[in-house]
């Protein structure tokens, strides 16, 4: 019998959650994180009016959307490019699919997108015989181990050194001896670049898409993208229908935000614009230029007044680095393409609150999330409207319904409160000392496995205030 | 925040329910710090919960009613004072949007206004910091995330702790980090409550402090059932039990 | 693969019947009305009038010390020359320093003067005559501006094209101070008001050599670009 998303996530996060060789190699990576963020943080002056300016930047792009859509559009298709709109992730995959066959495609590199990971664009190439190179270093890694990315910004944060080794030993070339990070890049350096020149094709993400310039954005560190979108004949760019901005002149401070937050530096190192196929008089360039607008569930999410703010998402990671749940059980246990606090927010809406609800609950709603959230989303709150919505459209357990109804009695009736307290403690200070402590008849039981048992005073302190008469 | 609300002289103690039952020192201990600075202190024996139990697990239908009768209980208080941060986050942050459909908005609306967690009573609206406590120990502070986030409560509890007698505060690391209680997310995702409360114990024995206080109770609870498994020396204690502490000099005989 | 006329009239079907629905359900999903979200801090009370756009980023003062700073923090070397003699000197130092091979070279006058002067005795690669080439060892180029704040540079596919800023493990531009701006605001302005991106395809604000820090959060400079980016600073005639 098939597990259900929740059993699954449930399963490995209690694996994982106890993992403490993991947790450890999580700490540092965050902690690594936490101290160039600082340092980030520290070159922008107002750090909390560049958060504002930031998301009233997006609100402007989201509340009018098509506007921004079309703007973008028109000037991509006078410049020669190719524009098309995908209404889910089986259009856009068959699009792709057929542009890259059609063109005689047997070679593919990509750079980090997670629009095409949400779409599943490399199975539906390789099915059609095509070879799909990742080139981002991260997710060039996890693509040979045959994973998803564990983290939307540094997707092989889970691994070491060493069994980066053994990996490139075993599927590149068992001459590596090294386990450096300068020789492992250097290896994967070597094996990627003659990728990049025979690739007939690149596939992009888009960071942003600009509208009154009609460009695309494309932020990296490794120069791949770049690579990508200069060498290969024809390139693709895969993007959400969300990512638009309204002007160039956002980027000022959009690509420092983005970077702060995402991996602490002031700017990323390569900040593209691209907004066609190669000009007439240019030196390089793709001869033809596609840009595929994914919409898979977005133009839903502009309904909900509540949650119209998610799609203001830049997919920076900053909510995943501070987010405890995200650092104990880390990025594969979600089971879905965006992991953490966004990912909680945004796959029911995307994938099915039925399915994905649980992902909602798995949080102590602490709220770090939203603090360090460069656009403002207040997603801890957008994770109890979720768990409302579920509740609402009678996806919640029966028992559970029950639970909270008996509760509501309880609470309205001040002496059945009273007496239901009393009760409770006297049925555990019994069960404890019967020695039944984490049995199955201890109602505590699943506090108990992991903590010692709650103090159980003979007293309420409404009873002790009652008896003094509120002298004590 | 109604920086310039009359300072009262009554405030209506609002008791959490696990704190009613499983801690009743934590009230006690309030009750002894308000009336130290001269607040005489009511406790309306009607009272129950403030529906956050309900409210965070997806069940406003069953949180509103508790709601409106906590608003009905406490609708003349003059303050409402809370030794609980997340059950003044629930008041203040989301009484006003569950009961907006309420006949009892206003009247939500007016008591959210007038409730305190303990630490920003006494620091914002009863203006002081030195209540005449002395705890000659070592303790450490946990940023609670409701008082933290919802309530902005960055320093105040700081203050208080600084003004009490003998006692050394030893900052730990990641002290804002969720301890991992959450309420139903203990009892829904066990393991991983219990691993962030084992990171938490891990910075509160690196800390080396004899103590480990916060704002909220909830999470001493949860962190004392952690560390009393591990065998931890360090003890949790609510803040409000290290001010109501005051040496012999100054014990009344 | 050819399409049989009714293959690509349904084709062109499907394609504008997507783009017709989203458009719809996007439109449709905007008349709901979102109210602003509550001010930061709405349980604070503000005091005093609400100043107009606050200063996010710190003005910059001094551009040239500022570039310089971001430069070392951006593993990016910057060499002030006071004239062309001098230019061509650097230039041909860092192209003695590097392994035999092809060196790329924008076609332009000023760089055309440049490898004149600095005779470098390697066989240059003019970019009339196409994209560097795989084992290009190095890469000579103009920018379109520096920007102070950010240590970068911004280059235009009429900057030699796009690869000239990536294939080479050296990419070496040749800069005057007058082409310094004090931040990516002003960079940015100025593309926007000279139109750049309508005459030119590609454009890329480079803020460093290629780097990744992918394997356990360690720094690795030299990824997939350019090892080393040298900057030519030219602040006299």
């Amino acid at each position: 019998m098939s597990q259900t998303a929740a059993q699954r996530f449930l399963q490995d996060a209690a694996l994982k959650s106890a993992d403490l060789v993991h947790r450890e190699i999580i700490q540092r990576g965050m902690d690594s994180y936490d101290s160039a963020h600082l340092k980030g943080r520290a070159r922008i002056k107002d750090w909390e009016a560049a958060r504002q300016k930031c998301q009233e930047i997006k609100r402007e792009a989201i509340n009018h959307l098509d506007r921004y859509l079309l703007q973008f559009e028109e000037q991509v298709i006078s410049r020669g490019g190719h524009v098309f709109w995908a209404a889910n992730a089986e259009e856009a995959c068959t699009y792709v699919k057929n542009l890259a066959t059609r063109l005689g495609v047997r070679t593919v590199v990509k750079s980090k997108s997670m629009v095409t990971e949400e779409i599943h664009l490399s199975p539906a190439l390789e099915k059609a015989g095509i070879k799909v190179w990742e080139t981002d270093l991260g997710e060039f890694i996890v693509q040979l181990r045959d994973e998803p990315p564990y983290h939307i910004v540094t997707p092989a944060m889970h691994l070491n050194r060493g069994q980066i080794a053994k990996l490139f030993r075993e599927k590149l070339d068992p001459g590596i001896e090294s386990d450096d990070p300068v020789d492992l890049m250097a290896a994967a350096r070597r094996i990627l670049r003659q990728a990049f020149f025979a690739a007939e094709m690149g596939i992009s993400g888009a960071n942003f898409l600009v509208a009154d310039a009609g460009v695309v954005a494309i932020s990296t560190n490794e120069g791949n993208g770049r690579l990508c979108t200069s060498v290969p004949r024809f390139h693709v760019v895969v993007t959400g229908i969300e990512k638009v901005i309204p002007q160039l002149e956002d980027l000022a401070v959009l690509w420092p935000v983005l970077a702060t937050s995402g991996t602490g530096q002031g700017i990323t190192t390569y900040s593209t614009l691209i907004g066609g196929p190669r000009q007439p008089g240019e030196v390089d360039g793709p001869d033809e230029f596609h840009v595929v607008l994914v919409d898979n569930g977005r133009s839903q999410l502009l309904a909900d007044a509540e949650q119209r703010e998610v799609l203001h998402c830049i997919r920076c990671g900053a909510c995943l680095n501070i987010c405890p749940v995200f650092r104990h059980v880390g990025g594969h246990t979600y089971g879905t393409t965006y992991p953490g606090p966004i990912g909680s927010v945004l796959t029911p809406h995307l994938a099915g609150i039925k399915e994905f609800k649980h992902l909602s609950y798995a949080s102590s709603l602490c709220g770090a999330c939203s603090s360090v959230c460069p656009v403002k989303i207040d997603l801890h709150h957008h994770l109890l409207q979720n768990r409302r919505n579920a509740t609402e459209a009678g996806a919640t357990k029966s028992s559970e319904r029950l639970i909270f109804r008996t509760w509501r009695y309880a609470m309205l009736h001040p002496r059945i409160y009273a007496l239901g307290g009393w009760s409770m403690r006297k049925a555990l200070r019994m069960i404890y000392s019967l020695g039944l402590a984490g049995s199955i008849l201890d109602p505590m039981r699943v506090w108990n496995r992991h903590r010692s048992p709650v103090p159980l005073p003979s007293e309420s302190f409404r009873a002790r205030w009652r008896k003094s008469r509120g002298a004590n | 925040m109604p920086h310039q609300m009359l300072v009262p002289r009554k405030v209506s103690l609002f008791v959490p329910c696990f704190v009613d039952q499983l801690l009743p020192e934590v009230a006690v201990d309030t009750v002894k710090v308000l009336r130290r600075v001269g607040y005489a202190v009511e406790f309306p024996a009607d009272q129950t919960c403030c529906g956050q139990p309900a409210f965070n697990t997806g069940y406003w239908n069953e949180a509103r009613p508790c709601a409106e009768h906590f608003v009905r209980v406490f609708k003349h208080a003059e303050a409402v004072v809370c030794p609980s941060g997340s059950c003044v986050t629930m008041v203040r942050k989301f009484y006003p949007e569950l009961l907006a459909a309420s006949p009892l908005r206003e009247d939500a609306i007016a008591v959210a206004s007038r409730t305190f967690e303990l630490s920003e009573f006494l620091v914002k609206v009863a203006a002081v910091t030195q209540v005449g406590a002395a705890f000659p120990h070592s303790v450490t502070y946990h940023a609670s995330c409701h008082g933290l986030r919802e309530l902005h409560l960055r320093d105040e509890p700081l203050q208080l702790l600084r003004q009490v007698d003998g006692l050394k505060l030893i900052e730990m690391v990641r002290s804002d980090e969720c301890c991992g209680f959450g309420g139903t997310f203990a009892a829904k995702f066990p393991d991983i409550s219990a691993a962030m409360g084992d990171s938490k114990a891990e910075s509160v024995a690196a800390s080396g402090a004899e103590f480990v206080t916060a704002t909220d109770p909830s999470c001493l609870l949860h962190l004392q059932g952690i560390l009393s498994k591990r065998h931890a020396p360090t003890r949790t204690i609510y803040l409000a039990s290290i001010l109501a502490q005051q040496s012999l000099a100054q014990e009344k005989p | 693969m050819v399409q049989t006329r009714e293959a690509q009239t349904e084709k062109a079907q499907t394609e504008h019947s997507s783009r017709d629905r989203i458009l719809q359900r996007i439109r449709a999903g905007l008349r709901t009305v979102v109210p602003e979200p509550a001010a930061a801090g709405s349980d604070r009370v503000i005091v005093g009038p609400i100043i107009d756009e606050p200063v996010i980023f710190e003005p910059v003062v001094n551009p040239l010390e500022r570039f310089q700073q971001e430069c070392v923090g951006n593993l990016m070397e910057c060499v002030l020359t006071a004239d062309s003699a001098a230019s061509a000197r650097q230039l041909s130092k860092v192209l003695q320093s590097l392994p035999e091979g092809e060196t790329f070279v924008q076609d332009d006058p000023s760089l055309r003067r440049l490898i004149d002067l600095a005779a470098p005795g390697r066989a240059i690669h003019w970019s009339n005559q196409g994209a560097p080439g795989e084992a290009s060892q190095a890469t000579v180029t103009l920018a379109e501006a520096l920007i102070a704040q950010t240590g970068s540079i911004l280059v235009t596919a009429s900057c030699g094209g796009r690869g000239a800023s990536v294939i080479a493990p050296c990419h070496i531009v040749y800069a005057t101070l007058a082409q310094l701006v004090p931040d990516l605001a002003t960079a940015l302005r100025h593309v926007s008001q000279q139109r750049t991106l309508d005459r030119n395809s590609f454009a890329c604000v480079i803020s460093g050599s290629s780097r990744t820090a992918d394997i356990e959060k360690i720094l690795v400079q030299g990824a997939h670009g350019p090892r080393r980016l040298v900057v030519i600073l030219q602040t006299g005639t």
